[in-house]
């Protein structure tokens, strides 16, 4: 080998060596107000690569019923009568989806305290900590996110934002929650396969395959789509939610929710 | 520790061919395995026949990584070429040469139109005369359109008795399947190549850092540049009809810029990753958007493509020497042809018509132009022309449908909304300077370009290193940085 291929090949070697010890800091590497982003080496590796779900075991138990429905049955809890405090944070998404869960959370007994902020962004709420901060001044006992539509595009995703989408489950915790997915008006990059990655077994509403009357801008449904939309996300929530609440049909229009906070775009 | 953590099954499965994960110059993957193939390749780089087999082994790898099993699709086709311009030398009857000739078109471009453009003609045909069409789950080979004209120009070639069919079939394979132009060129001849094969000159000092500045250039412009600019891009040409005339422009000149970066991105890649290697591809982009007329732009943008285009299809249709209408007639068919190479959309055809008119029309004045002075105030507003309507026909290239396109060109007409201006510029700031930048780079004179690449190449081998370093860190922070969808000035 000549030297300057020696000299190519070190220096390849030197920087690959260097970025993938550094990628063992999967959450990125702060100095002061500046974060340094680090490759997925490690988590390409195998290194912490987090999965929520249950590997499916195909094979039939001993009564017949098949380890899926048997899991099915294990996660699934059951009715949950009892009146809810709910907290909906999310995106602009909020302002069609809101007024609608409010008219149901009026018809059976739930509060409900509504977070817009709008352009935000699972990056945005992940890193402003401040889903942790309403829950502790609400006492939300369920909770409902729409986050994503702001992200349908952004390159790399799985590697860009799990990190947050990691970090808004964490801060949720053991409170039970829906994470409505963006109604995608064209192909994402991944931001739907992420958060079902790492949610919870029947804690996502996937939207991306629902049809909507969408709004001038051609990304917000109608308000009329939105509560439709609402409408089928209840639905699922009774027949294929984690942790299903009371949510009889209170017949057509809105309503108000108790509180609403509002937050400008991100600069 | 960190030994305990590594996931050997998971680490497997990145070697193996995945359709969503092509292998790309841009990914860390290409890289390690780079890193174990430079060693090999340098070692074996004396002994030609066993470098080739080396070097065919990985192209081949590198092709099915990204296209499973269609890799075998390449290895038929320069098995077959091979054959057949063996054939076409040896035989003195000219109907027989013609007919492998025709042959071998015929081979290579069915391949080629069942797997890039069978759903396109399905879904016409079905839009004409009815029915039920259920588009095919085809795999398009990634990198089939630049493979598939290379193998053409070299048996055309041969049939013109341009060049000598090479004796040795690792030969054409090497050629065909050489990995840095693999995937999107550029489109490299056979007579330029297989002699510098044959000759098998050792890489220089100049060479092979010299490759890797352009590499290293061609990161910059991809996976800094143009994926971040792509953001907004893609969210504007996705949903035209929510924005306003203004962010629609300035998506326009946005995707303008990222074709740009994308592509001669991807090829000073290429074309450094031989350098590296010791072959000489010469270039592919020569500062298009500097162009002064629509004839310069296509001397300058995909020159690899455009000398292809001329030489076996503008030529062969009689180019100039059938009279002025049969020239711009066939003008019009090599532009419609390689719009339609650019993708299986109507939309791609529109774009190539466009161009081809513009031809046309530049060819007609162009005894009245030659008597325009040539002041900076004349070369100002012929680039400014140029430019623009390069831009206005790259709407037609990235907008999904006509629908679309339409909806862009209406709003940046009747719906301008200056008042978006100042908040585009506050809230997109990032990206205004990222534009603002590439469009700078463009206009850095060669010669500075030229003295970098040179310090770089003199360059100690730890400041080339931190150099190196510092890209891909660029690289890593502006992959997950993201542009701001809306602006919700209402509010």
């Amino acid at each position: 080998m000549n030297k300057p291929y020696w000299g190519l090949w070190g220096l390849l070697l030197t920087a690959l060596i260097f970025f993938v010890v550094l990628s063992f800091w999967q959450d990125g590497i702060r100095i002061g107000s500046f974060e340094l982003k680090t490759a997925s080496f490690a988590s390409d590796l195998g290194a912490p690569m987090k999965h929520h779900k249950v590997v499916k075991n195909t094979k039939a138990d001993a009564d017949g019923k098949s380890a899926e429905e048997q899991q099915a049955k294990d996660w699934r809890a059951p009715l949950d009568t009892t009146a809810k405090s709910i907290l909906f944070i999310g995106d602009s998404m909020l302002e069609g989806l809101a007024p609608r869960l409010a008219k149901y959370c009026d018809k059976n007994g739930h509060t409900l305290v509504e977070v817009i902020w709008y352009s935000s962004s699972t990056k945005v709420w992940g890193e402003s900590g401040r889903l942790a901060e309403l829950i502790a001044k609400y006492k939300p006992n369920y909770i409902f996110i729409c986050l994503g539509a702001n992200e349908l595009y952004v390159t790399d995703i799985k590697r860009a934002r799990r990190h947050y989408v990691k970090k808004i489950l964490a801060e949720v915790g053991d409170i039970p929650y829906v994470w409505i997915g963006p109604p995608n008006w064209d192909e994402d990059t991944g931001i739907n396969d992420l958060i079902e990655q790492e949610v919870d077994e029947g804690c996502f509403y996937l939207s991306a395959h629902d049809q909507f009357e969408r709004s001038r801008d051609g990304a917000h449904p109608t308000r009329t789509s939105a509560h439709l939309w609402m409408d089928r996300v209840v639905k699922w929530l009774g027949e294929k939610g984690a942790h299903p609440i009371r949510l009889g049909y209170p017949g057509e229009g809105t309503s108000r929710a108790s509180h609403i906070v509002i937050y400008q775009p991100p600069k | 520790m960190i030994l305990d953590s590594i996931d050997i099954t998971q680490m497997l499965s990145l070697f193996a061919f995945n359709r969503d994960e092509p292998m790309l110059f841009t990914s860390g993957l290409f890289w390690i395995l780079f890193l174990l193939f430079l060693p090999v390749y340098a070692f074996l780089k004396s002994r030609r026949k066993k470098m080739m087999l080396f070097v065919i082994a990985f192209s081949l790898y590198f092709f099915y990584k990204s296209s499973g099993i269609f890799f075998l699709l390449l290895v038929a086709t320069s098995i077959f070429d091979w054959w057949v311009a063996q054939f076409i030398e040896s035989s003195k009857n000219r109907t027989e040469r013609r007919i492998a000739l025709t042959v071998s078109l015929l081979f290579s471009l069915g391949i080629l139109l069942y797997f890039k453009y069978g759903n396109f003609f399905m879904f016409n045909i079905e839009e004409l005369i009815g029915g039920n069409f259920q588009p095919m789950d085809l795999i398009m080979p990634v990198g089939i359109s630049f493979y598939t004209f290379r193998t053409i120009s070299y048996v055309v070639d041969v049939y013109r008795g341009k060049i000598q069919p090479v004796d040795d079939y690792l030969d054409h394979l090497f050629f065909l399947s050489y990995f840095p132009c693999l995937v999107a060129g550029p489109i490299v001849r056979s007579c330029d190549f297989n002699p510098q094969v044959q000759a098998n000159k050792p890489a220089t000092r100049e060479m092979i850092y010299g490759g890797l500045f352009l590499v290293m250039l061609g990161i910059l412009k991809k996976a800094v540049f143009a994926d971040y600019i792509a953001q907004y891009n893609n969210i504007a040409f996705g949903n035209p009809t929510g924005y306003t005339g203004f962010e629609l422009l300035m998506a326009v000149l946005g995707f303008t810029m990222q074709i740009y970066c994308d592509f001669s991105g991807y090829s000073d890649m290429a074309i450094g990753l031989s350098s590296i290697m010791g072959y000489d591809l010469g270039i592919n982009f020569n500062y298009p958007y500097r162009s002064l007329n629509v004839t310069e732009f296509w001397h300058r943008w995909h020159i690899s493509l455009s000398t292809w285009l001329r030489d076996y299809v503008y030529i062969p249709l009689g180019g100039n020497r059938k009279g002025k209408v049969r020239q711009h007639f066939n003008l019009m068919v090599t532009m419609l042809l390689g719009g339609l190479w650019h993708g299986a959309a109507w939309t791609f055809v529109v774009w190539g018509a466009g161009h081809g008119i513009a031809l046309c029309i530049h060819k007609l004045c162009k005894p009245w132009l030659d008597t325009i002075a040539s002041t900076r105030f004349t070369r100002f507003v012929s680039w400014l022309l140029t430019f623009s309507f390069v831009a206005f026909l790259w709407i037609f290239f990235r907008a999904n449908t006509f629908q679309a396109a339409g909806h862009i060109i209406t709003n940046i007409v009747t719906d301008f909304e200056w008042a978006y201006v100042r908040v585009f510029l506050a809230r997109r700031s990032t990206w205004c300077i990222m534009l603002a930048i590439i469009f700078g780079l463009h206009f850095v004179p060669v010669q500075i370009w030229n003295r970098l690449r040179e310090r770089f190449i003199a360059a100690p081998w730890w400041l080339k290193l931190v150099i190196f370093i510092v890209l891909i860190q660029l690289v890593l922070q502006f992959a997950s940085a993201t542009v701001q969808p809306f602006l919700y000035s209402q509010f």
